[in-house]
């Protein structure tokens, strides 16, 4: 067999044509001046084969011959490639090229559906406490500063509310040590427009604003909410959503990284979009936590479905101006309200029936 | 003259590249190494001029283990910079503090395993001077530009014409010395990257004015503004006609609830998106104007041993077309179609390459080069840290 190509001596540019014969083990290479090598094809060093780039003979002595014909090197080397190809097999074969396409969706969508929160809530409980308390430190005093204004309820009803809570409320929801939950009482108001809101730190500090408490008809309505916060913070929510806002940010950059400088721009339309989906979740979760717990102190969980509604009755009175509330689903980081009242209702069922879980 | 051409296609480097994906995944990412050569051996391979071809020589074995400290450090980063504000200034000044040293190992690294017809180039720049070009004259820049800030601030605060006209006076010196040392770095560190690259034996050599590249900067600039105005207008145009302005004027009332925050933002979401994606575009053809431009003046000016040279005829709107069209593509492909997108700017790079050697190459001859470390390589690689004249 015959192969043509070119020749280059040991670090020279200069190109020569040559042809490469092969008879048994041996080979044979006959350059256009006149120069002929011979020896075992053994003695031979082969480049790898990619796609139908030149291929590179390098010979004893370090001269080179190169060739495009990959198809004979291949047919010449047989023996000493079988392995070797394996790579070149896989990215000519239509299966494979299918099988890698498939296996690549698959490994992507389920990295981002479970794959991310999977591993968010993992390292989020592994992570030790102090973690908590270095990332809530200054956030209340921020705050206030920026966000609330000093509470108008009476001192009294906050030490009823507190005391309440702590020897009622705060052992269903046991805390690792180093960490103990704090009530904060805050006024927020959007213009004139008082706003009912509860929300959690991980540190334990749970905020909850004068409307929301106007708003509670009930001990057992304040008690669920407050259930809900917990939930977050047993959860470690807002560490999770740290740490799968960087898992996010990192594999965008790694699947548009080769583009460089577009990655940077798309990070931030691709985190919001997916991250929001994640705290959706966290949500469901923390209201699931509440309702167990409810079941389990003997609470109806309808109280939960009750001030939810209230809340959302309210809101409606400030926000009726606005009807495109919908094309914000997408980007929203709430379950839809009427959702989680039908699973705060199904809890209540359960409870009804004297249950203390209850099947989804 | 002789034009590159590039020989590959996007179908059969989607082959490659997609077994590459699944070999990274298949692997938790140890195959990487491989991956990154199997890549770049296509590109370089199909890389041609006059028949002859580039090389890529770095095995996946030599980029093992410092893909593996990069990657460690890597991690590092991304965690400490998540838990600790602190941490992650201290590591950003760390950071800062090696990226000369950085690029100069890259460009060592990089030059070292590519070779043209046989001949390996390679690089030899000092550290000394990475370190003036690359660290000490952006500092000195940015202290600069701070003070003459900090006069201004002063001098706003005089009453009367004379204070305004001392604060114009120095908005000028401002930008003529931001301009003017922007042109320096950027003549300092191209020379610093062709003036010590070595083909063989032969020497590259470069020769910028100052001047030439203080007028594309300040072109670039003027690009940009133009640019962002033209986005203000046709946005601007197609929200007063189609929201209102009264929805925009009511937004400084919101307040601070987050819920109704998002509920007015949903009302200007569709022109919030409209922006972004412009503000893309327009960035992307911004850098494409610099890019386009830069690399013609430095292609003109450049040549090996004085007897080959080099001519760029990029132009500024195919290749902005090409870095649009590509974006587009991979985001509706959902990163799938980044083998085409590759494929056409290595096309489009290639064919607007030519080189003037009347001898051809055949009296060059490789040198002995001593082995080197990819640990410098790899973390410019894992921290995107950009290597090279960018062309």
């Amino acid at each position: 067999m015959i192969i043509d190509g070119k020749w280059h001596d040991k670090r020279s540019a200069a190109q020569f044509s040559a042809s490469f014969k092969v008879s048994d083990d041996s080979f044979c290479i006959n350059i256009e001046t006149g120069t002929e090598y011979r020896g075992k094809l053994d003695s031979l060093e082969l480049s790898d084969r990619l796609a139908n780039v030149q291929r590179k003979i390098i010979l004893e002595n370090g001269s080179v011959f190169i060739t495009n014909d990959n198809d004979s090197i291949d047919n010449i080397f047989k023996k000493r490639l079988k392995y070797k190809k394996m790579i070149h097999t896989l990215e000519t074969k239509t299966i494979w090229i299918l099988i890698a396409i498939v296996v690549s969706v698959i490994f992507g969508v389920s990295f981002f559906k479970w794959g991310i929160p999977y591993f968010s809530k993992e390292i989020a409980h592994s992570l030790p406490t102090k973690t908590n308390i270095l990332i809530s430190k200054n956030t209340l005093d921020l705050l206030d500063k920026h966000i609330f204004k000093k509470t108008e309820i009476s001192q009294k009803t906050i030490l009823q509310i507190r005391e309440h809570f702590h020897s009622n409320i705060a052992s269903l929801g046991k805390l690792e040590d180093g960490l103990k939950y704090n009530l904060h009482f805050r006024l927020l108001k959007s213009g004139d427009f008082s706003l009912p809101n509860a929300m959690a730190l991980p540190s334990g500090d749970i905020i909850l604003t004068d409307k929301f408490v106007q708003l509670c008809q009930s001990q057992e309505e304040m008690d669920s909410v407050l259930l809900h916060e917990m939930g977050h913070i047993v959860h470690r929510d807002s560490l999770q959503i740290l740490i799968s806002g960087t898992f996010i940010s990192v594999a965008i950059m790694a699947i548009i990284g080769d583009v460089n400088f577009l990655a940077d721009m798309s990070v931030g339309i691709g985190s919001l979009l997916i991250s929001s989906s994640y705290t959706r979740e966290h949500e469901h979760k923390a209201d699931i936590y509440a309702f167990e717990k409810m079941l389990s102190a003997k609470i109806d969980p309808i109280a939960f479905s009750n001030i939810m509604n209230r809340m959302s009755e309210y809101m409606d009175k400030y926000l009726s101006s606005d009807d495109e509330v919908d094309l914000l689903e997408y980007i929203s980081t709430h379950p839809k309200t009427n959702q989680r009242i039908a699973i705060a209702k199904h809890y209540s069922e359960c409870f009804k029936k004297g249950l203390t879980t209850c099947s989804q | 003259m002789k034009t590159l051409e590039f020989n590959g296609n996007a179908s059969e480097y989607f082959k490659i590249w997609i077994v590459n994906i699944l070999l990274i995944i298949l692997t938790l990412g140890l195959y990487y190494p491989w991956a990154k050569v199997r890549n770049n051996r296509y590109f370089y391979a199909n890389s041609a001029l006059d028949g002859r071809s580039f090389e890529y020589h770095a095995t996946g074995k030599q980029l093992f283990f410092a893909y593996l400290i990069a990657m460690g450090l890597f991690i590092s980063y991304v965690v400490i910079q998540e838990v600790s504000p602190l941490g992650s200034l201290v590591i950003l000044g760390i950071l800062f503090l090696i990226i000369p040293w950085v690029i100069l190992r890259s460009m060592m690294f990089k030059m070292r395993m590519t070779s043209f017809s046989n001949i390996h180039f390679g690089f030899n720049g000092d550290i000394k001077q990475a370190y003036i070009n690359f660290l000490a004259y952006p500092i000195a820049l940015y202290i600069g530009l701070f003070a003459i800030f900090m006069l201004m601030l002063y001098t706003k605060s005089i009453d009367g014409i004379a204070g305004s006209i001392l604060t114009i006076s120095l908005l000028v010196i401002l930008i003529g010395v931001m301009i003017y040392g922007l042109a320096y770095i950027k003549k300092r560190s191209t020379h610093y990257f062709i003036d010590n690259s070595q083909y063989g034996q032969g020497l590259f050599k470069t020769n910028l004015d100052i001047k030439k590249l203080a007028i594309i900067l300040s072109k670039t600039i003027g690009v940009a503004v133009l640019s962002i105005v033209v986005i203000f207008i046709v946005v601007g145009l197609i929200t007063y006609l189609t929201i209102g302005i009264e929805t925009i004027a009511g937004f400084n009332q919101v307040g601070e609830d987050p819920n109704i925050l998002k509920n007015k933002i949903a009302l200007i979401l569709p022109m919030i998106i409209a922006i972004y994606i412009c503000m893309i575009f327009a960035m992307i053809f911004i850098i494409s104007y610099s890019l386009a431009r830069h690399r013609k003046y430095i292609y003109e000016n450049t040549n090996l041993d004085e007897k080959i040279n080099f001519i760029s005829t990029l132009k500024v709107f195919p290749l902005a077309w090409v870095l649009i069209s590509n974006f587009i593509i991979i985001i509706f492909t959902f990163g799938f179609g980044t083998p085409w997108a590759k494929v056409r700017v290595a096309r489009l790079m290639l064919k607007n390459t030519h080189v003037k050697a009347e001898n051809g190459f055949d009296e060059y001859i490789s040198k002995e080069q001593s082995n080197i470390s990819s640990l410098g390589e790899q973390i410019g690689d894992v921290f995107n840290v950009d290597v090279g004249i960018g062309v």
